[in-house]
């Protein structure tokens, strides 16, 4: 009984940690005083209007959501035949490649950074959207694959075989069997992917720039000189929207995924 | 009709070729460029550099002691708070919160979290004021800039993932074990102690793996938290790199915490499959 009241306690105590931060953060967007203060002095919604009438606010928002929106569709058209060929076919070096596929997922994103921009300098792929691109791409890519896969199941194929039998044509068959069902899959990897590329900071740092920059970098070279209800107004922006893709997220597919009922 | 080797290939060439181009051939130049000086010749010169220096041992020194740190407290913590999810909330909106609570700050950016803290902790930030409103000390303490700041921010960013990680485990365990256990007479710590932890060990561990690679290579949470006090490895790359345009040298450090990472994880990885078999 105790240990069950000690674990409660700590839960509370940990939520209560999960969610602190975000509160500050979108309490003090909205405090009237140039200083950063929390509980909030005030009501106003100045900080948000300073924002949009900053141009290079309103433009690393445009490339931020540009990029993630383009690493996204370069990852799911990379993901989705990488999963059916290493869901449907035995072959030497399938281990391999699945690796190869994955390990960006465990790979200091400090080191990717550093070795993109060290080879990028020697084929010229630097400081543009493309050199941002395409380690954004390499760090989303298994998210995708990741969701997508385990839905490539034999049943799933049985299904695509029936199809075949038929008579449609791989490319019928893929469209109106395949793509229906690893649809859930491509969109929650997909949002994932979208999030993972838009809050990064560590692969980007190496190629912005004034005029090309992203929010997060952005925000991470303002706050190590200066904090001010700006940055918590962008901020509680971030949150917010972080916080409505979820809810869509577990209306869309539910993310209960630790209740019991669930195995 | 497409024989099924074509089919694969098509499938295969463009992941593949995106990966080789953009993230092995990098990978390989960064690992060729540690071992060769300016003029091409091979050296080891950039590694003994590492090896030589007792400042490099003090970073990695601070960032392993962090990263170890970071692991055991986001265990301890997120441990009890999974348990409590799967096991302990009944009523299925509350947990459904929690999970959107717990999920929302892993989709929101490093900055913006890390930034929460610099607010939290400052010398007029919430944590002084109660800490000064409870008497419990008599001026403001200093925690941004030092290594509690640090881990009080890092344990924050990681635990999401051990409280997933162990929840997904703890929610697939069949119960029946462990009413088994109980019938039998066992009393419900040694239960928990030999039925249950052991069947979900190999969630923790997976969950402890990823925080602990996480943190071994953090630069974000560090570099705002640290205010300059505290360098930790990811912060010499990225210096490296960014400012003194050694890249060969840099490139030594990159394979150097890539290696010491790995291994750790490896060693990490046999221990949570020796849970399994025990299990």
């Amino acid at each position: 009984m105790i240990a069950r009241l000690l674990v409660r306690l700590i839960a509370l105590a940990a939520l209560v940690y999960l969610v602190l931060p975000l509160v500050v953060i979108i309490g003090t967007s909205l405090t009237e005083t140039s200083y950063l203060a929390f509980p909030p002095q005030g009501f106003t919604l100045k900080w948000f209007g300073v924002l949009f009438n900053d141009p290079s606010y309103v433009s690393a928002f445009i490339t931020s959501t540009l990029l993630a929106l383009a690493a996204t569709i370069v990852a799911v058209l990379l993901a989705v035949p990488a999963s059916l060929a290493l869901a449907r076919y035995v072959f030497a070096g399938r281990a391999a490649v699945s690796s190869l596929l994955m390990s960006p997922l465990l790979l200091p994103y400090v080191v990717l950074g550093a070795a993109l921009m060290q080879f990028g300098t020697t084929i010229g792929l630097v400081r543009s959207f493309e050199a941002l691109l395409v380690g954004h791409v390499i760090i989303v890519t298994p998210f995708v694959l990741r969701s997508v896969l385990p839905l490539l199941t034999p049943e799933q194929r049985a299904l695509e075989e029936a199809s075949m039998d038929l008579g449609a044509t791989p490319l019928a068959t893929f469209f109106l069997v395949v793509l229906p069902q690893i649809r859930g899959g491509i969109v929650s990897g997909g949002l994932l992917a979208f999030i993972s590329s838009w809050i990064n900071v560590e692969l980007s740092i190496f190629n912005t720039t004034a005029a090309l920059n992203t929010i997060p970098v952005k925000m991470f070279n303002y706050v190590q000189y200066t904090i001010d209800p700006t940055i918590a107004a962008v901020s509680a922006i971030t949150i917010v929207a972080a916080a409505l893709v979820i809810i869509l997220l577990d209306l869309l597919m539910g993310l209960d995924m630790l209740s019991e009922r669930h195995r | 009709m497409i024989a099924p080797r074509t089919r694969l290939a098509l499938l295969l060439f463009a992941p593949l070729a995106f990966f080789v181009a953009f993230f092995l051939t990098p990978m390989v130049v960064v690992a060729v460029s540690s071992v060769t000086a300016d003029d091409g010749s091979l050296t080891a010169a950039h590694y003994a550099r590492i090896l030589l220096d007792q400042y490099h041992w003090d970073v990695l020194w601070v960032t392993f002691r962090i990263a170890l740190a970071t692991t055991a407290i986001c265990m301890l913590i997120g441990f009890p708070l999974a348990w409590y999810l799967v096991r302990i909330v009944r009523w299925r909106a509350w947990r459904r919160t929690c999970v959107i609570l717990i999920i929302v700050p892993l989709f929101t950016s490093n900055i913006v979290r890390s930034f929460g803290w610099m607010v939290l902790l400052g010398r007029t930030g919430l944590i002084n004021q109660g800490l000064l409103g409870l008497g419990l000390t008599e001026r403001p303490i200093r925690l941004l800039g030092t290594e509690t700041g640090i881990l009080i921010g890092m344990v924050y960013i990681l635990m999401p993932f051990v409280v997933l990680s162990v929840g997904n485990a703890l929610a697939k365990i069949d119960t029946a074990y462990e009413e088994a256990s109980a019938d039998l007479g066992v009393g419900p710590a040694r239960t928990f102690w030999f039925v249950t932890l052991p069947l979900c060990l190999p969630g923790a561990v997976s969950g402890a793996i990823i925080v602990f690679a996480l943190a071994v290579s953090a630069y974000v949470t560090p570099a705002l938290l640290s205010g300059g006090q505290i360098t930790v490895f990811s912060m010499l790359i990225f210096q490296q790199y960014s400012s003194v345009f050694d890249f060969h040298y840099g490139a030594a450090l990159s394979v150097t915490l890539l290696v010491l990472t790995l291994i750790l994880v490896t060693i990490a990885g046999r221990i949570g499959d020796g849970g399994r078999k025990a299990a």
